[in-house]
């Protein structure tokens, strides 16, 4: 009987030490991802949204992929470039990661380019809409750009406005002296002038400048039908109060991006009114689940209603782009089995989804990006409290309204 | 020509814009000897009070001056206390590696507590404008000047004809001399470095309806005082006055008749910064500060 129960209990520690090491073998198995991400500095804008869609994309698998755990390695890269590097470094070199999500903002991700190549791992790219990025990827297999390049911001805006209102009109440009002003500006003159539109002025402001009206004046003189204003956010806000103040009188404001975002919007009040831009994203649009995979890809109104439940606030452009991007190459691990980052490489060329961002599917571009997902853009315009959507004519629920 | 008028009006409601900016940092280190690199964290501790106030409670920014100013001096406070008090002899370049640091965790602080988002207050008045003698006089930024310019003017008189200023003015002149006659010089260290924090908050107020507030927005403000203050004569506060209608003048100047100007103008007044610098090392009113 004794003996009995020493066997019993010899197979017990036996068993018990299979499934602790079953378990250890299974806590083993795991998927890392790096998020190189801007969580301070400058753009902590960006990388606070890009670590909330990195949280959606995670919980919509429920913390696992083909029988992996995911585990995601996020590091600050302080929005600086050295920052992005030495991250990018950690990442690729001590952790010897596969698969990289991050950074967002155009000139970190041109900095993290020649720490990239050191090993080449799968690399997705939710942001960075700058050429001379697209320039830097020609050619490359394993980069995965999933935002419009710079020019959707002025081709949407360009062929809209030259359909609604004619050839022929003046246009000014205003952008700020950093590299994404300046990134824009030969894109911007080019387009406008391609639609048919006279450029009669260009004006330079300072990153973060206190008074832009100088600028703003000399503008005035030149009797411009369109203004377009390239910088960021930060600047935008200014510009806008400052367009607004001086009763410049011009009937057509075009911004580069900020006039999507609602914390520009609650920033400016109601200097907001008419101003137009290209959008990739916007929250309370009717977009359907994807039929195959509706958990992963639901309704908009779904995914940005339990957005809101999670973070007390709209979803944002770079969190509905960055849940789409991780959730796309999840589902791209899922199909190649696990962590097999060439086989996972074809899977994502193969994926073709019904996302909130638009169809998610890769395709080579025109100026040499091997994978590039949603490049397509739609134009809106603020009127009042409203949004509305004035190009593509497939996509618009109403017209131009010129400032009065 | 066309353009004059609103080019001498701009400069001036700059000027008044760029006076607030350098004032407290000009008071901190007249007196302290110190140079408050986390002086732009005031600014921006107070742009988030103004506009904490005016979306949670609907006080409009000038109102709520006094208790962000308040507020801000309290953090003042304890910045000298657990800081700055513990380095006052020490050499400058370990103070402004300190304030430095701490300049960084007040931003960091501000980004867990604000998050990274942009925002302004927006007032009837931060949107209105009219037109007079053919210049666009902007309200936000002509109520801006003049809270600008009735802080500074306040801080003068204070600091002439109050005991505490005359003790503060004495402290900056000749510190052992003012702690023979029996002042307490790390209590007006101490007062001195609260009114500049406060000096720096009600700046964050007045521009929190004209400039975009983020955590990081201090910084550049710091680099602006900082060459106001140099210009000026480091802890004269009647030369930071000058400094910063010249600076203003010669940026709006480029702006306007300078093509592209906007982009040459920061340049060209730093250029005009270091050309003073060359011929009157001490700044327009400063002192020698070789000790």
């Amino acid at each position: 009987m004794r003996a009995f129960r020493y066997i019993r209990h010899m197979v017990m520690g036996a068993l018990c030490g299979l499934f602790i090491t079953g378990g250890i073998a299974h806590a083993q198995k795991v998927i890392r991802i790096g998020a190189p991400l801007e969580l301070t500095g400058k753009f902590v804008i960006y990388g606070s949204q890009g670590q909330r869609g990195l949280e959606m994309a995670v919980e919509a698998f429920a913390g696992t992929v083909a029988g992996h755990r995911i585990e995601v390695l996020l590091r600050d890269i302080q929005s600086t470039n050295q920052g992005a590097v030495s991250a990018m470094t950690d990442l690729l070199e001590k952790e010897k990661v596969d698969f990289l999500i991050g950074p967002i903002a155009s000139g970190l991700v041109s900095a993290a380019v020649p720490a990239w190549r050191q090993r080449k791992p799968l690399w997705i790219v939710p942001g960075a809409s700058a050429l001379s990025f697209e320039e830097a990827i020609a050619g490359e297999s394993m980069v995965f750009h999933t935002y419009a390049w710079g020019y959707g911001y002025h081709t949407g805006p360009a062929n809209a406005l030259a359909a609604a209102f004619g050839k022929g009109k003046k246009v000014a440009i205003i952008y700020s002296d950093g590299a994404y002003g300046r990134s824009h500006l030969p894109d911007a003159r080019k387009h406008y002038t391609e639609a048919g539109f006279q450029i009669v002025a260009t004006e330079l402001v300072r990153e973060n400048a206190a008074d832009m009206n100088p600028a703003l004046q000399k503008i005035r003189l030149t009797k411009p039908d369109v203004l377009v204003a390239l910088m960021q956010t930060t600047d935008g806000i200014v510009v806008a109060k400052q367009i607004h103040v001086a009763k410049l009188g011009i009937p057509i404001l075009v911004g580069s991006a900020f006039p999507q975002f609602q914390t520009w919007v609650d920033a400016v009040g109601e200097a907001a009114n008419g101003w137009i831009t290209a959008v990739a994203y916007l929250a309370g649009q009717a977009v359907p689940a994807d039929p195959k995979y509706p958990r992963i890809f639901p309704a908009a109104k779904d995914w940005e209603a339990a957005f809101t439940k999670k973070y007390n606030r709209e979803p944002e452009l770079i969190d509905a782009m960055v849940y789409t991007s991780a959730a796309m190459l999840f589902l791209a691990i899922d199909r190649a089995g696990g962590g097999d980052k060439e086989r996972v490489a074809k899977e994502l060329r193969n994926l073709g989804v019904e996302t909130i961002m638009g169809e998610g599917k890769f395709v080579p571009t025109p100026g040499g990006a091997v994978n590039q997902a949603f490049n397509e853009m739609f134009v809106i315009q603020r009127q009042g409290d409203k949004i509305v959507t004035v190009w593509p004519k497939a996509r618009s629920n109403g017209q131009f309204k010129p400032i009065q | 020509m066309t353009l004059l008028p609103q080019f001498l009006l701009d400069a001036l409601l700059l000027g008044g814009l760029y006076c607030l900016m350098a004032v407290g940092l000009a008071l901190c280190f007249g007196v302290t000897r110190i140079i408050n690199f986390a002086h732009g964290e005031m600014i921006m501790f107070g742009a988030y009070g103004a506009f904490l106030l005016s979306v949670h409670f609907g006080i409009d920014p000038l109102l709520s001056l006094p208790l962000v100013a308040l507020g801000v001096a309290l953090i003042g406070f304890l910045v000298f206390k657990l800081c700055v008090q513990r380095v006052l002899d020490a050499p400058h370049v370990n103070q402004i590696l300190l304030l430095f640091g701490v300049g960084l965790i007040l931003q960091n602080i501000a980004v867990l507590i604000f998050t990274g988002d942009e925002r302004s207050v927006t007032t009837a008045y931060s949107l209105a404008s009219d037109q007079f003698f053919g210049m666009m006089v902007a309200y936000g930024r002509l109520i801006a000047f003049a809270v600008s310019i009735g802080l500074t003017v306040g801080l003068i008189v204070w600091l002439r004809i109050s005991e505490m200023g005359r003790a503060i003015q004495a402290v900056a002149q000749q510190r052992d001399a003012a702690k023979l006659m029996g002042i307490n010089v790390t209590a007006m260290y101490m007062v001195s470095f609260m009114v500049s924090a406060a000096l720096g908050s009600a700046t964050g107020a007045a521009m929190s309806f004209l400039l975009t507030i983020t955590p990081f927005m201090g910084f550049h403000i710091l680099i602006k005082g900082f060459a106001i203050v140099v210009l000026g004569g480091l802890g004269s506060v009647g030369g930071t006055l000058i400094a910063a209608f010249v600076l203003a003048f010669v940026e709006t100047g480029v702006s306007y008749y300078v093509p592209e100007g906007g982009g040459w103008a920061e340049g060209v007044a730093l250029a005009v910064l270091l050309m003073v610098l060359i011929l009157r090392p001490r700044g327009f009113l400063g002192q020698a500060v070789d000790n």
